[in-house]
């Protein structure tokens, strides 16, 4: 796979390459120098975008559940404890295969989503120290997650929508694990980045948290960061975390009330 | 890779937390690393390394392109990780494909740096020949030969060693009078520039297993894994990428104690392979 962009058709001419330069230029400085300025949704450094969750939007599957955070549209579906394959070998602890794919409009270039191959992999990775593999032996439990609309975090949200279908299923985990990234700019660093934030992004950081255990189960980090910003940023990440379990947890108790 | 016992599990831990492992090593010691440059000849950059049993082959090709329009002043890199089957037979078919892309996403994390250029290992812009037109387009290719354990640092420094020993050819433009057309490019058979690679970060990984961390795990010790982190260190101390591995759940102070550890442990590394890199080239 190919870090790089594909290259368009388009061929800029100097003068106009010159002055958009400057520009981004410009908007770089800013945004690595100023110490505090409204970001382009309103938000501040640390807030994170408003939320909106909700379990069981597909009926045929075992689980389901639906994520809302700004832009970002997320749909995961979760079927199982079901038999394995016969390709399988036996397993004295149950499988979870995870799925994650881009509809086509999903992105504001048609077709773009398909890029992110490694999202299954990282969500299954994120999934796999909550889910209590020895309650399904010799079976097997699958994540399927879907973007609706790629509006940046994407693979955050997926996995907290994801802990919230399983849940739903009523797979036993040993907590839900919630995930919240962070973008770098300068000396700054600003919580549950979008999409146009993330296309300048001097380093990102993403967690995947249990908050009731205190335990994380994703941590990536890519770009320039010193000690002190990691510390600090991990330790942002953690408290996003618990606060949107929070919202996960109130999203059950709800979906429970109402299935009585 | 046949199954391990009980017994041979229960020895791997029980040595691991007594500072002792299977082959001898202390916790935090590498295997011997052994280097070779300019193995693959047709290529602009090539290196082999020795980690132990396990051995890769980084190769770097370096051809003209086009620019992103995002990014019209930098030039492209690009990372691709493939595991043969000759390495290991779990490699065969589909079931190395999942493996090479979690390689090629590490290493792309800990390599290119953020979306801005900031971070990346090597200066992008040095790659541009005329903005918004013409640029090179570095492809870095991992091959793994022989698997075992710790694959992720072998192919770091391979591709480190790599990069080193790429030349890339010197473009001479003439420009046209007319902007728009595509400008005559004469590349020299002769003159070649190397990168700066003083900033090239190498990984770390320390692999938990029971209540200790070990390096440079080799695929047993592999198997009695929890988890893993996984470091890039330059030699300048500065963490350039980090990323996670193996299902069970980190304590966020040891995930901390683990970045510490490995910024350590990296130094003598990054001498070891630079010293051998050298002597390598040297030998040439």
């Amino acid at each position: 796979m190919s870090a790089a962009a594909t290259a368009g058709t388009y061929s800029p001419a100097s003068a106009a390459g010159e002055k958009r330069r400057e520009r981004k230029e410009e908007l770089r400085r800013h945004l690595a120098e100023d110490a505090d300025w409204p970001r382009a949704d309103g938000r501040s450094f640390h807030d994170c975008r408003p939320a909106f969750m909700q379990t069981g939007p597909t009926t045929a599957a075992s689980g389901s559940a639906y994520a809302e955070f700004g832009k970002t549209k997320v749909i995961v579906s979760v079927f199982g404890p079901r038999e394995s394959k016969k390709a399988m070998l036996y397993s004295d602890t149950g499988r979870l295969n995870c799925n994650v794919s881009y509809t086509t409009f999903a992105t504001p270039i048609r077709g773009q989503g398909t890029d992110n191959k490694e999202y299954s992999a990282m969500l299954h990775k994120a999934l796999e120290g909550a889910v209590m593999l020895h309650t399904f032996p010799k079976t097997t439990v699958d994540v399927f997650a879907l973007v609706l609309e790629s509006g940046g975090s994407d693979l955050p949200i997926i996995i907290s929508c994801a802990s919230l279908a399983l849940a739903d299923a009523g797979i036993m985990m040993y907590d839900l694990v919630t995930s919240v990234s962070v973008s770098c700019f300068g000396k700054n660093i600003i919580i549950d980045p979008t999409s146009d934030e993330e296309a300048w992004q001097d380093g990102s950081l993403m967690v995947a948290y249990m908050p009731a255990r205190k335990e994380i189960t994703q941590l990536t980090l890519t770009g320039e960061w010193s000690d002190g910003k990691i510390t600090n940023a991990v330790e942002l990440c953690m408290d996003a975390c618990s606060k949107l379990c929070d919202i996960l947890r109130e999203r059950l108790k709800d979906a429970s009330s109402l299935a009585e | 890779m046949v199954g391990l016992s009980e017994g041979e599990k229960h020895f791997i831990r029980g040595g691991i937390a007594q500072d002792l492992r299977t082959d001898g090593r202390r916790r935090l010691q590498f295997r011997a690393i052994s280097v070779e440059t300019g193995v693959i000849p047709q290529a602009n950059g090539s290196a082999r390394v020795r980690l132990g049993a396990t051995e890769v082959i980084a190769t770097v090709k370096a051809e003209l392109g086009k620019p992103s329009i995002l990014h019209p002043d930098k030039g492209k890199v690009s990372i691709f990780v493939d595991c043969s089957p000759t390495a290991a037979p779990m490699f065969e078919g589909r079931g190395s494909e999942e493996f090479s892309a979690e390689l090629c996403v590490a290493l792309q994390r800990c390599l290119l740096g953020g979306k801005s250029g900031a971070g990346a290992a090597i200066d992008l812009s040095s790659l541009i020949v005329v903005d918004g037109k013409v640029c090179w387009d570095l492809y870095i290719d991992g091959l793994v030969v022989s698997s075992d354990g710790n694959l992720l640092d072998a192919l770091a420094a391979a591709i480190k060693v790599a990069l080193s020993d790429t030349g890339i050819p010197k473009v001479n433009v003439s420009l046209s009078a007319t902007t728009d057309e595509e400008p005559e490019v004469n590349v020299s058979d002769e003159e070649f520039l190397q990168f700066d690679t003083s900033s090239v970060p190498v990984i770390v990984t320390l692999t938990k297993v029971g209540k200790h961390y070990i390096v440079d795990a080799t695929s047993e010790e592999e198997s009695q894994m929890s988890s893993a982190v996984s470091v890039s260190v330059n030699r300048h101390g500065q963490i350039r990428g980090l990323t996670k591995r193996g299902g069970a759940g980190l304590d966020p102070s040891v995930i901390f104690d683990m970045i510490s550890v490995a910024k350590h442990v990296s130094r003598q590394f990054i001498s070891v392979l630079d010293s051998e890199t050298l002597a390598a080239e040297a030998a040439e």
